[in-house]
């Protein structure tokens, strides 16, 4: 009997250092690709909200908390949104993105869209006055600023033009 | 005939004013640069946000800058969402941090003359829901019509309520975290 006892044992210490063997190699692979995983890819992302630059300033001026509930992620992973509104001006940030401010004229404040290296072209041949559908991540939203003077624009970035 | 010099000369005076007019009263910057740099032995951590607004009143030396908070951009996603989660930032109810001040010694910049110069700046810096005092020195540099702030400073981040007693980010990010910020200005 003993030396059977003996082998079962054996056995029982090889599977379990089987098993947790493996799960702290599952672990591991699990954790380097959750610590290494790749940002989100907003252009493939589904759009969650479509809606026109005038009604998202509106939204944030009406009431800015519901509107950041509505629209901020706690992780930074926001909504995604489909802006449509006036190109009013083009500029470009320091980091060479384009920038397009979607606003009417007589608006208090518009939908600034950040672009981005891979479809900056895109927003380059934009002209001022068309009508355009952008598809983009929110940063933050509209709202008067008594310190800065004036009325910040709502920040969507990694924008593309929507076809 | 002295009619006649004033509805000449004044006009004159006017167009060269105008022509060579400095750059001055309220300037605006769309898309500062802000980034911020946490050093330890174990990591190195760094985070860029290219859309920090600002104001600089020339005339009065006052300095505003909001940033909007889920701009920062982390080489790891894993990284920014924490940076952005109720640990950290809280950027959801945060979602915009806020500097406040003055330059104080505005004589010693010449917003007529092109060249760099040395300012002192002092305020108040809110980040989530805690303002603190804060100064620094900023290098103004004007060229033409364009003009451009610079500025490094250190903050300690449990001044502001972050901080961590386990973990990886008791080990891996310090304590005090340097805090770049380029913003170009133009008239509004």
């Amino acid at each position: 009997m003993k030396p059977i006892r003996r082998m079962s044992r054996k056995k029982i210490i090889k599977v379990v250092l089987f098993i947790v063997g493996g799960g702290v190699v599952a672990a591991l692979l699990v954790g380097t690709y959750l610590f290494n995983k790749p940002h989100r890819n907003v252009q493939e992302a589904a759009i969650d909200f479509t809606v026109s630059s005038n009604a998202l300033v509106d939204e944030y001026l009406g009431n800015p908390s519901a509107a950041n509930k509505k629209y901020l992620n706690e992780e930074g992973n926001s909504k995604i949104i489909a802006v449509t509104g006036e190109v009013s001006s083009k500029t470009v940030d320091l980091k060479n993105q384009q920038v397009i401010l979607l606003k009417s004229t007589g608006a208090k404040a518009g939908v600034s869209c950040t672009f981005m290296a891979s479809t900056n072209k895109v927003a380059e041949s934009l002209t001022v006055g068309q009508q355009v559908t952008i598809k983009g991540v929110i940063r933050s939203g509209a709202s008067y600023d008594p310190d800065l003077g004036f009325y910040e624009d709502v920040i969507i970035e990694k924008c593309d033009v929507l076809k | 005939m002295k009619k006649l010099i004033y509805l000449i000369f004044v006009p004159a005076v006017f167009f060269v004013l105008a022509a060579f007019r400095p750059i001055a009263g309220k300037l605006v910057s769309k898309n500062a640069h802000i980034s911020f740099f946490s050093h330890t032995t174990l990591e190195d951590i760094t985070a860029n946000n290219y859309k920090a607004m600002s104001t600089l009143e020339t005339t009065t030396g006052n300095v505003a800058f909001v940033v909007p908070m889920q701009s920062f951009e982390f080489e790891k996603a894993l990284m920014q969402e924490h940076f952005n989660s109720k640990k950290f930032l809280d950027t959801k109810a945060f979602p915009k941090a806020k500097f406040t001040g003055k330059i104080t010694n505005l004589n010693a910049v010449d917003f007529t003359k092109d060249g760099s110069y040395e300012a002192t700046v002092q305020g108040e810096l809110t980040i989530k829901d805690t303002t603190k005092p804060i100064q620094g020195t900023a290098t103004i540099t004007i060229k033409g019509n364009a003009l451009t702030g610079q500025t490094k400073l250190k903050l300690v981040l449990a001044d502001y309520g972050i901080t961590f007693k386990k973990g990886k980010p008791s080990t891996n990010l310090a304590k005090e975290i340097e805090v770049t910020v380029l913003a170009e200005y133009h008239p509004e």
